[in-house]
């Protein structure tokens, strides 16, 4: 009986997720229009009013939770009729989380989205409001990747908070030295480190595949690498071009090799990437991958002086080779939210310049707002990922549906890497479940032209 | 007189509960007995059918309006659904297995008695423990370099040391493994309670009649124990259709993976709903899902002989 109550609890969840999600949809056209907010009213309320804000972060950006405690209680200091409480997400239950509460139409009333794809959709599906109803686009300004990333139809969807470099590759300068290496720069010095270090018993590069997200950075920092532009990827979603294209489906054999020179550690589909990593920081491995965000920390555990930053060694002769990707994690204002402006006040207290300011120093990270002075920083490895940043590429994985990256990046990086897909078969893969997310999602197509158009 | 024949009344009657009168109470009582029911049946009625009716309904729109069969044909012609309906179904082909060794570590322990408790407990003990624990206790004991495969290199058994969860050969084989190891105790302890509960009698007069483990136990314990273990075999379909996602999400984070290998018809729906955003495909999956248990219930029941059942020996 136990049993059969979870089947009809799971079909309780089907129907909490299909019906409730119905009222959104169906004032939905083919392409999608926003929901939006009030006229802009930016008078706060003088009664009681309480925020939930749901967010992650402090795994990429360790001290970030002890800013946002701070920042809540100024805030409350200056408006003591406003509380705002704060609900850590993991990783893994971010996307999902979100998408029940959009289902139910409550839950947080401001939400931490990633930037890109990931705040488009839940704009389009009508679960947020576009910030730029409510913050002045003299503020908006500032905010730096918003109108590359987040808009959409001459609207700011969520307002950036801070710069992930994505993603600086970590080199132990001492364990290649040991090995007469030098930091690899091109793809062939990177092959033929890997051989050195494989005869010798040496990880080169740690990395774990197992929860998925890793391949969506092997992605980006591979699959740029040809490109002329993100436009190339959002043709590809819509059906201008495929991922079997020359310079789309590089990616996927460039993999291939890393696996064929045994480049990554032999348990990289057991392991997560933050139980991968510490291999690097042990010496057991040359060189790993990590947030930007993170970097700094990793480099201190290890010593700056036996650190090089860099980006993924370079095969393709694209703008984009050699670069660091930048990308800003942002906020976004729930439909449902009733107090929808004391959000948006909330998001420019968080860009003041007091605040801006004191994210830097809890956490080591760059808010996203070209009035934090990047000139005062000293640290250079701060500076030098800061500067990565500013002159970065799209981060591409941004610029596909959220559905591809879990589905075919995800899968066929897994499968690739553990050597039962080649790399053509990974790119047709990708295709092919284009193609399929296509007729799943009917107005998918639609959506990605009015966004990269 | 012949022993055996005054032995195989006994054991007739032991086998077979006399079939219950198919007694009709009288209606009166059974308006009787509704204001007890009602409550319990509004609470499921309003919670269990507002949401099945809401599914179904679902299940044939697209964005609010009617899509007839187009949400089920795009489910079906899915190969990530396949994949997963394949999933389960090899899945099914482990409840044999698990009845077999549930039956015959109850059997051991009933013949053996001394020390029965503790090993009753210890058997019992992985079907109490939480499903995220044994996931990550799992999780990181079968990875590539995890403990087991770090013992058996040590004793010469490299060879046979793979990636049990990373390798999609080895992946929904080594889940399913991990579902037996957790499901078999719940099948120990309801056999042996059925076995405690059998006349000793039946017993020592096949044992004066020479009838060795195997026989004594094929032709007395198996026969005696057929309701409980069509309810077992039931329960642990459905088990295998439809109650292994939280296996799944922990030990692959919600991925399935390696590559789809490990993908179920649960984490289907889940991942439809709320991670592709298409509630509508969610709830065609779910209807589908929901038919392919009834069936297996309808089938339990249908399968019952009077006086067979699980709760009736």
């Amino acid at each position: 009986m136990k049993r059969l109550s979870a089947l009809l609890a799971l079909l309780c969840t089907a129907a909490l997720a299909a019906g409730c999600s119905s009222d959104a949809s169906r004032s939905r056209g083919d392409a999608a229009t926003l929901a939006t907010g009030a006229p802009a009213d930016t008078s706060l309320p003088s009664g009681p009013v309480h925020l939930v804000m749901w967010w992650w972060g402090d795994q990429e950006a360790p001290g970030a939770k002890a800013w946002l405690a701070d920042t809540v209680a100024a805030y409350h200091q200056k408006h003591p009729n406003i509380t705002i409480e704060t609900v850590l997400q993991t990783t893994d239950g971010l996307i999902p989380g979100f998408q029940a509460a959009a289902a139910a139409k409550q839950g947080p009333d401001l939400q931490y989205f990633w930037g890109g794809i990931y705040s488009q959709q839940p704009a389009w599906a009508g679960s947020i409001v576009p910030v730029s109803d409510y913050v002045p686009a003299a503020e908006l300004k500032h905010y730096l990747n918003a109108a590359a990333e987040d808009s959409y139809d001459g609207k700011i969807l969520t307002a950036p908070w801070y710069v992930n470099p994505q993603f600086p590759v970590l080199v132990r300068k001492d364990v290649l030295a040991a090995h007469g290496l030098e930091v690899p720069r091109t793809w062939d010095d990177f092959m033929t480190a890997c051989d050195t270090l494989h005869k010798a018993g040496v990880t080169t590069i740690a990395g774990g595949v197992k929860d998925g997200w890793f391949g969506g950075w092997l992605f980006s920092m591979l699959g740029a690498q040809p490109l002329d532009s993100q436009t190339d990827v959002t043709d590809a979603v819509v059906g201008k071009k495929k991922f079997t294209d020359a310079e789309l489906a590089e990616m996927w054999t460039r993999l291939q090799e890393t696996r064929e020179h045994h480049c990554w550690n032999d348990d990289i589909n057991s392991l997560e990437l933050y139980q991968a990593q510490q291999r690097w920081v042990s010496g057991d491995a040359a060189m790993t991958i990590t947030a930007g965000t993170d970097a700094p920390n990793f480099v201190q555990k290890v010593g700056a002086d036996k650190v090089a930053i860099t980006t993924m060694p370079t095969f393709g002769d694209g703008p984009f080779a050699g670069k660091m990707a930048t990308t800003s994690q942002t906020i976004g204002i729930t439909s449902w939210s009733k107090y929808p402006q004391v959000g948006a006040d909330f998001i420019q207290f968080m860009h003041s310049p007091d605040r801006l300011q004191a994210f830097y120093d809890k956490t080591g990270v760059m808010p996203a707002d070209d009035r934090f002075d990047v000139s005062k920083v000293s640290d250079p490895t701060k500076k030098q990922l800061f500067d990565m940043a500013l002159k970065g590429s799209p981060y591409i994985e941004n610029y596909i549906p959220v559905e591809l990256d879990s589905n075919a990046v995800f899968t066929n990086v897994q499968l690739v890497l553990q050597g039962s897909r080649s790399g053509k078969d990974a790119a047709a893969d990708m295709q092919k479940q284009m193609e399929r997310l296509r007729i799943k999602d009917r107005s998918l197509a639609k959506n990605f032209e009015a966004w990269a158009g | 007189m012949n022993p055996v024949t005054t032995v195989a009344p006994r054991e007739r009657t032991a086998v077979t509960a006399p079939a219950r009168p198919r007694s009709r109470r009288p209606r009166h009582r059974l308006w009787g007995l509704l204001p007890w029911v009602a409550p319990a049946a509004l609470t499921i009625a309003f919670v269990f059918g507002y949401s099945l009716i809401d599914v179904f309904a679902q299940s044939l729109q697209y964005k609010g309006t009617w899509a007839g069969l187009d949400n089920f044909m795009i489910v079906v012609t899915d190969p990530l659904f396949r994949t997963a309906i394949l999933h389960n179904a090899q899945l099914l082909l482990v409840v044999p297995v698990l009845i077999v060794i549930a039956l015959g570590l109850a059997i051991l322990l009933f013949e053996t008695r001394r020390g029965m408790r503790g090993y009753r407990a210890a058997l019992f003990f992985p079907y109490i423990l939480p499903i995220p624990v044994v996931g990550v206790v799992f999780g990181v004991l079968l990875q590539l370099n995890g403990g087991l495969n770090q013992a058996l290199r040590a004793v010469g058994l490299g060879g046979i040391a793979p990636d049990w969860l990373g390798d999609p050969n080895w992946a929904l084989w080594t889940m399913a493994a991990i579902i037996v190891w957790k499901e078999v105790g719940f099948g120990i302890v309801l056999f042996l309670a059925r076995l405690m509960s059998l006349s000793t009698e039946v017993y020592e007069a096949a044992r004066l009649d020479g009838a060795g483990f195997f026989r004594l136990h094929r032709h007395i314990t198996v026969p005696q124990l057929r309701g409980l273990i069509l309810f077992y075999v039931i329960n642990e379909a459905i088990v295998m259709v439809s109650w292994v996602f939280n296996y799944v999400y922990v030990m692959t984070n919600g991925q399935g993976g390696p590559g789809t290998s490990t993908v179920v018809s649960e984490l289907y729906i889940y991942r439809s709903a709320f991670v592709d955003r298409s509630p509508e495909l969610a709830a065609a999956a779910a209807v589908m899902l929901f038919a392919a248990t009834l069936v297996l219930i309808i089938g339990f029941f249908r399968m019952q002989r009077p006086g067979e059942g699980a709760f009736d020996e």
